[in-house]
């Protein structure tokens, strides 16, 4: 179940990348931002009211867990300055390679508190398969 | 140059799994719901500042508003899906799987849209992704029969 989950969150992926990307075509990187984060700023507020969601903002959380959002636009500049000087293919294979080796990593030594699952050196096989796939997307 | 454009590329990756991990925790202590409000609110603000200092500001015409298709700017809230859905899966799925899995999700839907609404088909990206998918069930197998042993 979880997996299927995981598999469907990529497929919404898709639509969102494809919505977006047609916005992102009529302005640049940070006004694209700022209409995305709109919507979706309003969409969560009408989520909030309609579910009647109160907000305590604990003053023991520690400050950095706010600062996705901030992450996130990070995302936005390195891709952009990735696509801008290397075209469509390289970065998307480069940033799922690091996603990849990023998230072994973390699974590996339970960084942020995550579950430690220990990278089993028998699954090689199973990401050079996965690179070699990547390879034939880039080269087609 | 070339290296920090490569640099970039791979900042992008790794933001994307460091921004999910985050959020998950967020959610985990204030409640799904309020962490992604904080997402948007924290990525509203700053985006609104890069807006100011990188000079964007004094490039917009409102005339470009009326070329974008309405539809299009659900993306933000199709953004709210993916992220309330993400802070349920990150903590009950080791981050490895959740990357892969929502980039086989991601290709196959996107080789569909490009199909059914763009028209075109790209046959590199349908091996590619079969051999993405070999590989992933290798990974499963091993973890499978490690987990019988």
């Amino acid at each position: 179940m979880n997996y299927f989950i995981s598999l469907l969150i990529g497929a919404v992926n898709s639509v969102m990348v494809f919505l977006n990307g047609t916005v992102s075509d009529h302005f640049e990187s940070f006004s694209s931002s700022i209409i995305i984060h709109t919507v979706g700023f309003i969409a969560i507020i009408a989520v909030l009211l309609l579910t009647k969601t109160k907000i305590t903002l604990d003053r023991k959380t520690p400050l950095y867990l706010y600062s996705a959002g901030l992450i996130g636009v990070g995302t936005v500049v390195f891709s952009n300055i990735s696509y801008l000087h290397l075209g469509v293919s390289l970065p998307l294979a480069i940033g799922l390679l690091a996603q990849t080796i990023f998230s072994i990593i973390i699974d590996h030594y339970g960084i942020l508190g995550m579950k430690v699952i220990r990278f089993n050196p028998k699954k090689t096989i199973g990401l050079v398969l996965m690179a070699f796939g990547i390879v034939i997307m880039i080269i087609y | 140059m070339l290296f920090i454009y490569l640099l970039a590329a791979a900042g992008s990756g790794i933001t994307i799994v460091l921004a999910r991990i985050i959020n998950s925790k967020l959610a985990e202590k204030i409640g799904t719901l309020q962490g992604t409000l904080i997402n948007y609110i924290v990525g509203l603000i700053v985006s609104i500042l890069c807006f100011f200092v990188s000079k964007e500001s004094s490039l917009i015409t409102i005339s470009r508003y009326h070329s974008v298709p309405i539809w299009a700017y659900f993306g933000g809230i199709v953004g709210v899906i993916t992220i309330l859905s993400s802070n349920y899966i990150t903590p009950r799925i080791s981050s490895f799987y959740l990357t892969l899995l929502i980039f086989i999700g991601q290709l196959f839907v996107g080789i569909a849209i490009d199909y059914f609404i763009l028209q075109e088909l790209s046959l590199g990206k349908l091996i590619g992704g079969i051999f993405v998918v070999l590989g992933l069930s290798y990974i499963l197998w091993v973890d499978k029969k490690e987990a019988l042993e």
